[in-house]
């Protein structure tokens, strides 16, 4: 009894302290996120109801899953999350081994100008996505791109825009935009290996790469996972890259990806369906980053 | 992708659908307000066009008692159109906002839009009865026609001179014309394939083959006609025989095509002009216009743009908001201003008499192209009319004659994936369809 009566007016005060500083972030997180994801939740469970033309406007009824049952049994959808994952697979192995191994350059203590470098390695991630996709578009594109041009010269027909050849195309654009900004994050808990670890392994004879991959890799496994947990969030919500470069790609469908389906149901003022198709695209979200977690924590143990 | 774009992104997505609690909730009352203050009535117009701003400043100054607050938007097709569907929904749309005639329908079953029929009736002669079909149905009107886009045929007269080949006036001489063009110059084509959904649909407009109409109470989709099979099946023909060039609708390789004379000519609408003068500058002079071709004999022209002002649900000042959007398709300073910053052909029949039309332009040879338009826009198919998901219907033809040029599709496989696109989307949003 007395530990809690002496407690309650301390935690009140603390609160009061800790408020100015939380509330701000609190009411934003609030305001910005919350309320929208609860909304388009609320949305997803209800439907439009018309008549004949829907001259008449448009009634709002309660739907229960219906909305849901229509985003399972859309092909279009199903394929979009089936395209994502494929790039997912084959891409975010790719740029984060890349990443690594820049990194373990970088920090490598032989190496020089690794300063030049690890600015270098970033300036990608420092163009907006959209530029970049742009520019890559244009290296792309069948009639202007030089590179398709350059095989054209010596006989050998590429193109980068076939239906086969796009969601590598896409990888591609996201490796070199996001390879860099993995690289820092890496290099950053690179950093915090302590140094006298590394001398007790050079002291053992373990050093060069058989020192980074047996002793560093390990000890920076938060933060690999992070950056993986990263990519697979960032590739299902792919958007930009597949939307600029519907412009020299039109076989490119418009439900390429799945925030692109959700788009194309808003613009056909189906909001309800949106709503659905987005809590779905997000729940699949969760549920694959809490698998990736789980998978590689027990990996740890 | 990674996490804070992606997210943003995301986010933009989830925020859409929730934009009544978030954002814009500020200006409810003056879109629709003022009617009962005594003040001037106040009346909210969104668009995109340029020279809108001015022909409203021209109007306020001289109605003192009706005033409009124009606000631009991001073009319709780019996000405009999101942005008044979302503020519909949250009770903040503006009393006036522009809408291309292929979206007109979308909006009008989304029932966002005012019957105005009783203060347009007096002006009804001002607009053919084509164009009145696009911004209502059953002869009711939601809005006032601001301009229109009958289809011509662009072509380098040079080059159709120096080969001794005849202008086309038919599709049947346009495709002997064709192989003409191929056979005078081994690497030139006589035109692109029309892949873009919205320019092809003024191809299926001229040869009477609609995809949409109204059966009683409930929509009737037709894409996959056998109307619609002619035409569809006409440009497959092109395709598959090697006359045309397959280049992606607005793509910098067409530009550089017409430009290099490459490509000989564009049948596309009168907003060509411009596309076609700003993007191919270095053949300036040579090009001219003709007639669209016909199917047979039959004399109709397809459309493919043009846009209205429509009246909003919500609107508090419908007959103010009417009145000014008359004024704006019909007035003689309103429309030159138009015609002047936005090139725009009018849609009404005293704007189609104004002087600026006769114009002759310098990059066609000093042609006065306009007047061609002119008398063509009074031939445009009137059996055509635009479906309440367009955009449902444009995305799933564009996706299906994307795929043309690989060869994976055919234009009959497009119309084919739209039609049962179209159906499910319109069924799903609870329309009634008849089959």
């Amino acid at each position: 009894m007395s530990p809690l009566t002496i407690q309650r007016p301390s935690r009140r005060r603390e609160l009061r302290r800790a408020a100015p500083f939380v509330l701000p972030f609190l009411l934003l997180f609030v305001v910005v996120y919350l309320v929208p994801t609860g909304y388009s939740v609320v949305q997803s469970f209800f439907a439009v109801k018309r008549s004949g033309l829907g001259l008449g406007g448009a009634e709002t009824v309660f739907a229960g899953l219906g909305n849901y049952v229509r985003v399972f049994q859309d092909g279009d959808f199903i394929a979009s999350v089936g395209r994502v994952t494929f790039i997912g697979v084959i891409q975010v192995p790719v740029m984060l081994g890349i990443a690594l191994v820049l990194a373990l350059l970088i920090d490598s203590s032989v190496s020089t100008g690794r300063k030049f470098f690890r600015v270098a390695y970033f300036v990608p991630y420092g163009l907006p996505g959209v530029i970049a996709a742009l520019v890559w578009s244009f290296l792309y594109a069948p009639s202007l791109s030089p590179i398709t041009g350059f095989f054209a010269s010596i006989g050998v027909d590429v193109s980068f825009v076939t239906d086969g050849a796009l969601p590598f195309s896409i990888a591609n654009i996201l490796t070199w935009a996001w390879t860099g900004y993995n690289t820092i994050l890496i290099f950053a808990a690179l950093q915090a290996v302590p140094a006298e670890t590394m001398e007790a392994a050079a002291i053992d004879g373990c050093s060069g790469w058989k020192a980074a991959l047996l002793i560093k890799v390990p000890l920076i496994r938060p933060a690999l996972l992070l950056t993986l947990v990263f990519s697979v969030i960032g590739t299902f919500q792919l958007y930009n890259e597949p939307v600029t470069m519907k412009s020299v790609a039109p076989n490119l469908p418009s439900t390429y990806t799945p925030i692109m389906a959700a788009l194309r149901s808003l613009s056909g003022n189906d909001f309800n369906y949106a709503a659905a198709q987005s809590v779905v695209l997000g729940a699949l979200i969760c549920v694959v980053s809490v698998l990736v977690f789980r998978a590689s924590a027990r990996r740890v143990d | 992708m990674l996490n804070r774009k992606a997210r943003l992104t995301a986010a933009a997505v989830v925020a859409a659908t929730g934009i009544a609690l978030t954002g814009c909730a500020g200006d409810t009352g003056a879109s629709t307000g003022g009617a009962s203050t005594g003040g001037p009535a106040q009346i909210t117009f969104w668009g995109w066009a340029a020279g809108y701003d001015k022909s409203v400043a021209l109007w306020n100054e001289s109605h003192p008692d009706i005033q409009v607050k124009y606000e631009t938007i991001t073009n319709g097709g780019a996000g405009g159109y999101d942005k008044m569907l979302a503020a519909a929904k949250a009770g903040t749309a503006p009393c006036l906002a522009q809408i291309g005639y292929e979206t007109f329908s979308s909006f009008l079953a989304a029932g966002l839009l005012q019957d105005v029929s009783q203060y347009v009736k007096p002006q009804h002669a001002e607009f053919p009865e084509w164009v009145w079909g696009n911004v209502g149905v059953d002869g009711a009107a939601y809005g006032v026609p601001v301009d229109t886009a009958p289809m011509g045929m662009f072509y380098r007269s040079d080059l159709f001179t120096a080969a001794k080949i005849a202008v086309p006036k038919t599709w049947e001489e346009f495709k002997t014309a064709a192989a003409a063009v191929k056979a005078a110059d081994p690497k030139a084509r006589i035109m692109n394939l029309p892949t873009d959904p919205y320019l092809y649909a003024g191809f299926a407009w001229q040869g009477g083959a609609p995809w949409f109409g109204v059966n009683g109470d409930a929509w009737t989709v037709s894409l996959d006609s056998a109307a619609n099979s002619t035409v569809a099946g006409y440009w497959q023909g092109l395709f598959d025989q090697d006359l045309v060039t397959s280049y992606p609708a607005f793509d910098a390789a067409l530009f550089s095509a017409w430009n290099s004379g490459e490509v000989w000519a564009e049948v596309g609408p009168v907003w060509s002009a411009s596309l076609i003068r700003d993007n191919a500058a270095k053949s300036a002079g040579k090009w001219a216009v003709a007639p669209m071709p016909r199917w047979g004999t039959d004399d109709s022209v397809g459309n493919s743009g043009g846009s209205a002002t429509a009246v909003m649900k919500g609107c508090a000042n419908p007959k103010e908001a009417t009145e000014f959007a008359m004024w704006m398709s019909t007035d003689d300073k309103s429309v030159s201003n138009l015609i002047e910053s936005a090139a725009i052909l009018p849609a009404s029949t005293s704007g189609l008499a104004n002087a600026a039309l006769d114009a002759p332009e310098s990059y066609y040879g000093g042609q006065a192209i306009y007047q061609v338009f002119r008398s063509e826009s009074a031939k445009v198919n009137s059996n055509w009319r635009w479906g309440p998901v367009m955009s449902t219907t444009a995305a799933a033809l564009g996706d299906g004659l994307g795929k043309v040029p690989t060869k994976s599709a055919t234009f009959q496989d497009a119309l084919s994936g739209a039609q049962t696109d179209t159906v499910s989307a319109l069924e799903a949003q609870g329309f009634s369809v008849s089959k």
